[in-house]
């Protein structure tokens, strides 16, 4: 039967056009505009969903995303909420939760043996004995969960956009939009939010059978979308507030992170449903839910109905079904006090039956709890929230309207770090302290009445001006005038309780009376051990209520309980929407394009990507990088260095600079010199390596490792600042391309294109020379960290690929060949030269490694010494030592990382380990006992599969040709 | 069916007692004060009344029990540490976990799911086999395995994590589990306050007394305690305490961020851990994938969160899980992690005599909770540091011996 | 997103910092015992409160000192090391 009203004066769908969707399996149309719940609902469609934990048939509660009632799944996405999604044709949808179907839900058996499943159950069952819980386990892992992942859903990153403004508005009801329009004026930028497809807020459908107030809408609405002050964002949910009022704004294309320089919450109220027996059935809803089915969508929310109400949006609700021509069996009044206002006159006056001082003690449910059939009021006691049930009246009904509270929406200010008060004439929490900057207006400030509201918006504004820096008057905050808008406890107690409070969870009053009763009497435990609030709407409509019902359990002002603390996100957000574009921000050298096309298995070093070998067709990783070794000592190899860090230190004092930085003494270092540096933390621990080389008296040139350069420069840049030396330090990192030729046959190579004598007595290990390649300005400098025949060449960043590509063919006849940064490794190892970070870790200090002859201990001061004089009294634990396995091991392959072992003892570890074609058999390093070190000595070490394998202590450099 | 249950079902009046005693006042003097009513002081209180029948104890919680950082981790259990102390301490844990919910009699939803260290580079499986080798060593069933195993146990996962940072194997630990946070507080609660131990909550500590280097009394919200013995089991808030007794520690507040995410129908049944990518994800009983990231980049001694947390975290489930797209967070929040430098715990004696240290938990605290509270009681009680804890003391800093755990985090990029 | 001013190049957001720890006094190490070096190098000033700490503008490579309430998170002053502020009142008054 369609429940489709005539048009109603601004409806939010589109009638000319309409909808084709399926809802399991069954077809049906709606229009353009309708959520998926609204188009189900003309169709005259009431059960939704199945809830959470007892299955039982679910409907619509608020229409507005403060419940999950309604969740469906397309096929392809799920936990889709129904209440809010636009439907779009061709949709087949399905419940989510459900086996069989929503109608016939095998599982809904679950809610007959509900009273077995008490508060907390599973935390007192299923554990005894202990080798059943894993299959009880499974059968409540089975249980789990909404919706059913869709493991081929696409990847969907969505944009992300920064706006910024003067004032932020959050939700575009009457009070958000007066202060947009205030600020506006005021010559304030302003982005106002809000998450429905219209501006309106409750202006959008709160009528009570009349739509005079529909032209403050227009009005507001009409002039907000004038102004140019004013960026409009709609279908926008401000997700959280975050540190300097930044919210990030979501849509259905993305987030837009809004960094304001104030904020206004006008973010209004959610109805709170009274609690009573079967209150979850289909058909029984908010008032507000019930309002937004007719005035957005032209939907009547049932036939015949009930209003039970505590405050005066009942009586405004039930003109409003009347005017919906919806046929209304009575209105209960869960207050007895007597005053009558024009509303409730009017309704009288329409004959309505209006009983004072009633509950609804229950829905009447219809077969199979699909629906409701009629609801049994009964005279109310508030002080001790029962009904009754001798007087009850049986009212016929297919539908009951619930109007007794609000809480306020004040996720973000709670965020933000607002305090709140309980006002007694409002029965709600209201803002007493809020941070620089933030503000409330409207119901969430707790200002209800209409005029007010739109007054409270102005109110904020001037606020916001004058933090601003104006001058305007200072307006105040106008007093609730009239009844409470809120029930200070809407609870109907019922022996066979199911009066849900958290409809997400299924939490029964009594699961809260239970739980205060075994001692989880706080707000926070309580929440913990009953899970009101923690489901996916996050206690919009079960946080007060909870609260109310501990407040009375304890016999406490509600204000004593306080509240739970809000944390992000106020409607659950997307993890694409959150994650979006996300970046792997890389370096890559000028040489990059070629190695890549040479076949180069890149790896990542620090943000560089380098080539760790070259890949050859039918050869293993490990064949080529021994191959690549092997033309390093046979003939010649070169690899790209780019990526190492150079800093230039310059200036009178760079020397004494370097000589607290590092370890060594470069004072009386020679011009076209290099020496090797050492840095230590304060710790005395190793951090890195590298050389400096002085390019003139008052200028050196240091390089640092490549992944540890940003962390290494950053603390120069740091040191300077405290030693106040005269020294500029300029980070030459991406300036220069490095090619380190290595090999016997280098000098052959580089003498056919470099500008100056090479040979070993012109330039031995440990000078350098400024020279050109081709013309182009180069420094050669000889490092022996790979080879003793090496020259690592340095030349402009632009021209590093020429240079490359001119060695390449100047080494053609020696049959030069690249190397990567495994083959490196292996190079340095046969030099026995440790690596930081592979060959030491975060706690290895000098003495470890015995690298005793980097220190100058002589020195007044570097970095780490005074820490070393006193590691330097206590004994060794370990050190590193050179090791080889014997030429003809044919057990299983050390490796890096295997341990140790002395009479079941770990001693210490393999940090480097690989065979060496140049020695002809296995070499590494380990740390080993001290009293393992000695040369010859022999250590275990222990292989992955559990063998051992015999290692002799040996003397560096294991390859010593040349 | 769990017979357990059949008694709710047969009506009446809901009979099961409080988990522990409202108190509201204390007495005069206790023999020893615990400070810090989470997962460790509780557990503390529980084996101090255990195992050496010490029940004068009062518990001193400012807020409410398990409302710190017990109730804001990941609820991760695992024992693969790097060195053979760290190990066994943990492997001590794992063990009195297992047994946990029939001695406390409720049901921590203690699930052994099995965990595993993604690694993205060679670097980072070598220390993946440091970890391996150490906890084969120590009997610990922890070993290297390569992709096929790892796609096995999660086939859903994208294994080149969209590309960006392929996955070249893991540390597979066995006895990896999840379990249900809150509960072990409660659990620790009642059985401490079934022997006497008095657990008072919105009780805060406002004052030490020391005199000639030795405890006398606690200043409280509720008024002045004597006691002998103090034990700080408070994590974030341990340099507050400290301050209060002069006692310099070189832990710095952090906070660690975590999210949740709606309830899904379970698939992920193991436990991932990327160091590179700072993810680790599970699935919880309830459906939804409990996720946790590194620390904040700076100190800060508060619970708040930020949006930089949850995009960065999301982006790699994201490249891990590309289907999750449009899968929701439903809730992020903060815990103060009181990190150390060598990434291990300060554990035992003090200089300061009757003051006991159980700090520096970084992000490790909610698994060892059952040994923490098991040698911190031993250590209250015998005035001796247990032999597990001997590594974690608190004047190794001093002694220039540091524990290696930092080793592995600082090695491989 | 938190936002911090860099003394040179003005309030930026928090991603483009980085945090360098707590700005400590170090003793003179040719008078300081070995147990006062050691506490020095292990233990920090850690209780809340306000602190002089470390911070790094990553773009533009620009140390400074921020001092900070590590409770609150509010940033009371952020200046170069070599211009604290006591110096600036005095520069403006000369």
């Amino acid at each position: 039967m369609s429940m489709r009203l005539p048009k109603q004066v601004g409806e939010w769908i589109n009638r000319n056009k309409k909808i084709r969707f399926s809802f399991e399996g069954q077809e049906y149309t709606g229009y353009e505009g309708d959520t998926i719940t609204s188009a189900l609902l003309a169709a005259g469609v009431k059960v939704l969903g199945r809830s959470f934990k007892y299955h039982r048939p679910r409907g619509v509660l608020s229409l507005a995303n403060h419940d999950i009632n309604a969740l469906v799944t397309d096929g392809v996405d799920t936990n889709i909420r129904a209440d809010v999604t636009t439907l779009t044709d061709g949709m087949q949808l399905k419940a989510v939760n459900t086996d069989g179907g929503v109608i016939k839900d095998k599982r809904k058996y679950i809610d007959s043996i509900s009273p077995l499943l008490p508060v907390g159950f599973y935390y007192k069952a299923f554990h005894k004995p202990a080798r059943l819980f894993p299959f009880w386990e499974k059968v409540i892992r089975k249980a789990a969960g909404l919706g059913i992942v869709n493991f081929n859903y696409p990847r969907i990153n969505k944009r992300k956009l920064n706006d910024f403004c003067d004032v932020l508005v959050i939700g575009a009801g009457p009070s958000g939009l007066s202060a947009a329009l205030s600020a506006a004026s005021n010559g304030l930028k302003v982005i106002l939010v809000d998450e429905n497809q219209h501006l309106g807020g409750s202006l959008t459908y709160d009528f009570a059978g009349e739509v005079a107030s529909r032209k403050t809408l227009i009005d507001l609405v009409e002039k907000v979308s004038a102004s140019l002050n004013i960026k409009v964002y709609t279908g926008a949910y401000a997700a959280g507030y975050y540190q300097d009022h930044m919210v990030p704004v979501v849509r259905a294309d993305g987030i837009t992170k809004v960094r304001a320089k104030a904020v206004i919450a006008a973010t209004g109220a959610f109805e709170q449903p009274p609690v009573f027996h079967n209150n979850d059935l289909p058909g029984v809803m908010l008032g507000s839910a019930a309002q937004r089915m007719m005035y957005r969508y032209g939907v009547k929310p049932f036939n015949k109905g009930v209003i039970v109400t505590a405050n005066a949006y009942g009586y405004r609700v039930a003109l409003d079904l009347l005017q919906a021509g919806v046929n209304v069996s009575a209105l209960v009044d869960m207050r007895a006090e007597d005053k009558q206002d024009a509303h409730a006159l009017e309704l009288a006056n329409k004959g309505i039956q209006i009983y004072k001082g009633y509950c609804v003690y229950e829905a009447l449910p219809s077969k199979g709890k699909l629906g409701v059939v009629g609801a049994l009021v009964c005279p109310y006691d508030p002080l001790t929230a029962t009904a009754d049930v001798k007087k009850a009246v049986k009212l016929e009904c297919d539908g009951i309207a619930m109007s007794a509270g609000w809480a306020p929406a004040g996720a973000l200010l709670y965020q933000s770090g607002m305090g709140v008060v309980y006002n007694n004439n409002i029965q709600q929490f209201v803002p007493n302290r809020l941070p620089k900057g933030v503000f409330a207006a409207g119901r969430v400030n707790g200002v209800f009445d209409l005029e007010a509201r739109v007054n409270d918006g102005l109110r904020a504004v001037a606020e916001v001006v004058n933090f601003l820096g104006g001058a305007v008057k200072a307006l105040s905050v106008e007093t609730h005038k009239g009844p409470s808008p809120s029930h200070p406890y809407p609870f109907v107690h019922h022996p066979k309780g199911k009066n849900f409070v958290d409809f997400d969870e299924d939490i029964q009053i009594k699961d809260f009376i239970n739980a205060a009763k075994e001692g989880f009497d706080n707000i926070e435990l309580m929440k913990r051990f009953t899970t009101v609030g923690m489901g996916p709407s996050q206690g919009k409509h079960s946080n007060m209520n909870a609260i109310r019902i501990l407040a009375k359990i304890r016999n406490f002002p509600v204000e004593k309980i306080g509240s739970t603390t809000a944390r992000p996100f106020f409607h659950p957000t997307p993890m694409g929407h959150l994650g979006g574009r996300s970046f792997h921000a890389h370096r890559l050298t000028a040489i990059h394009a070629w190695h890549q096309a040479a076949g180069a298995a890149f790896v990542d070093v620090g943000a560089w990507s380098r080539p760790a070998y070259y890949q050859k067709a039918g050869l293993s990783k490990e064949e080529t990088v021994q191959q690549e070794s092997l033309a390093v000592r046979l003939s010649v190899g070169m690899i790209d260095s780019s990526t190492l860090g150079k800093v230039e230190v310059c200036g009178p004092d760079a020397a004494e600079f370097l000589e607290r930085f590092y370890t060594g003494i470069y004072a009386d270092q020679k011009v076209a010199r290099s020496r090797y540096v050492m840095l230590l933390d304060e710790l005395g621990v190793m951090v890195d390596d590298g050389i400096a080389t002085r390019l003139s008296q008052d200028k050196f040139f240091v390089t640092i490792s490549t992944a540890n350069a940003p962390m290494v420069y950053r603390e120069m840049q740091r040191c300077l600042q405290v030693w106040k030396l005269n020294v500029t330090l300029i980070n030459v990192t991406s300036a220069y391309g490095v090619i380190n030729v290595a090999g016997p046959k280098a000098y052959q190579v580089l003498r056919k294109v470099v500008s100056i004598d090479l040979s070993e007595d012109a330039l031995p290990v440990g000078r350098s020379a400024e020279a050109k390649i081709s013309g182009v300005p180069v420094r050669i400098v000889r490092a022996a960290f790979v080879a003793k025949q090496a020259y690592e060449v340095y030349m402009p960043t632009g021209y590093a690929l020429s240079i490359w590509k001119l060695l390449l063919e100047s080494g053609k006849n020696e049959g030069i060949r690249p190397f990567g940064t495994d083959t490196q490794r292996l190079l340095r190892l046969e030099l026995g030269h440790p690596l930081p970070g592979i060959d030491t870790d975060g706690l290895t200090n000098p003495f470890e490694m015995r690298a005793d002859q980097a220190l100058e201990m002589g020195k007044p001061f570097f970095i780490g010494k005074r820490s070393l004089e006193i590691i330097s009294k206590k004994p060794l634990n370990k050190v590193l030592v050179p090791f080889v396995l014997a030429a003809d091991y044919k057990g299983e392959m050390p490796q890096d990382c295997n341990l140790v072992i002395e009479s079941g003892v770990i001693k210490g570890r393999v940090t480097s380990i690989g065979f060496s074609p140049s020695v002809g058999c296995v070499v590494g390093l380990a740390y080993v006992a001290p009293h393992q070190a000695e040369l010859g000595s022999v250590f275990e070490i222990r292989t992955d599969n559990g063998k051992t394998a015999k290692a002799t202590v040996v003397q560096a450099p294991f390859f010593n040709a040349e | 069916m769990a017979y357990q249950l059949l008694k709710y079902a047969l009506g009446g009046e809901y009979k099961e007692p409080r988990f522990f005693r409202d108190c509201q006042t204390p007495k005069k003097s206790y023999d020893a004060v615990i400070i810090g009513g989470g997962g460790h002081g509780l557990a503390a209180a529980y084996y101090l009344a255990k195992d050496h029948g010490i029940t004068n104890v009062a518990v001193l919680e400012k807020g409410y029990i398990g409302g710190g950082n017990t109730g804001r981790n990941t609820t991760i259990v695992r024992s693969n540490y790097l060195t053979p102390d760290g190990v066994n301490f943990y492997d001590a844990s794992v063990k009195l976990f297992e047994g946990l919910s029939t001695e406390l009699d409720i049901n921590l939803f203690y699930s052994n799911r099995g965990h595993f260290t993604l690694a993205h580079s060679e670097s980072a499986m070598r220390t993946m086999r440091w970890r391996a080798e150490v906890n084969k060593h120590v009997g610990v069933k922890s070993r290297v395995v390569g992709t096929d195993e790892i796609a096995k146990a999660c086939p859903q996962m994208d294994l080149s994590c969209s590309g960006k940072s392929p996955i070249q194997g893991a540390l597979y630990h066995e006895p990896g589990s999840i379990a249900r946070h809150d509960a072990v507080a409660w659990g620790y609660a009642r059985g401490a306050d079934s022997m006497g131990v008095e657990i008072f909550q919105n009780t805060e500590v406002q004052g030490i007394d020391i005199k000639d280097g030795k405890v006398q009394g606690v200043h409280t919200s509720r008024g002045y305690i004597l006691t002998g013995k103090v034990l700080s089991a408070v994590a974030g808030f341990t340099p507050r305490i400290c301050k209060m007794v002069d006692l310099k520690t070189p832990i710095v507040i952090h906070p660690l961020q975590a999210c949740v995410s709606e309830p899904m129908k379970p698939w992920l049944d193991t436990i991932l851990v990327s160091g590179s990518l700072h993810v680790y994800v599970s699935q919880s009983s309830r459906g939804e994938l409990v996720m946790g990231s590194s620390l904040d980049p700076y100190e800060f001694h508060s619970t708040r969160s930020t949006f930089d947390f949850v995009e960065g975290l999301t982006s790699h489930i994201v490249d891990m899980f590309p289907f999750l797209s449009n899968v929701k967070i439903v809730r992020q929040w903060a815990g103060m992690a009181d990190i150390t430098p060598d990434f291990a715990p300060i554990m035992g004696m003090t200089p300061i005599k009757g003051f006991y240290l159980d700090a520096g938990w970084g992000t490790w605290g909610f698994k060892a909770t059952p040994i923490s509270g098991k040698t911190m009681a031993h250590t209250l009680a015998n005035d001796k540091a247990h032999d597990l804890i001997h590594s974690f003391r608190l004047s190794r800093f001093e002694e220039y011996e540091l524990t290696g755990e930092k080793g592995a985090a600082s090695v491989g990029h | 997103m938190k936002l911090l001013k860099c003394p040179i190049n003005g309030t930026r957001p928090l991603s483009e910092f980085i945090f360098g720890g707590e700005w400590r006094d170090m003793p003179n190490p040719d008078t300081s015992s070995d147990l006062e070096w050691a506490s020095y190098v292990h233990y920090r000033d850690n209780a809340p409160g306000i602190k002089k700490e470390w911070w790094y503008h990553s773009p533009s490579g620009t140390w400074f000192i921020a001092e900070r309430n590590t409770l609150t998170d509010e940033v009371l002053a952020t200046y170069l090391y070599s211009n604290p502020p006591a110096t600036n009142v005095e520069e403006q008054s000369a």
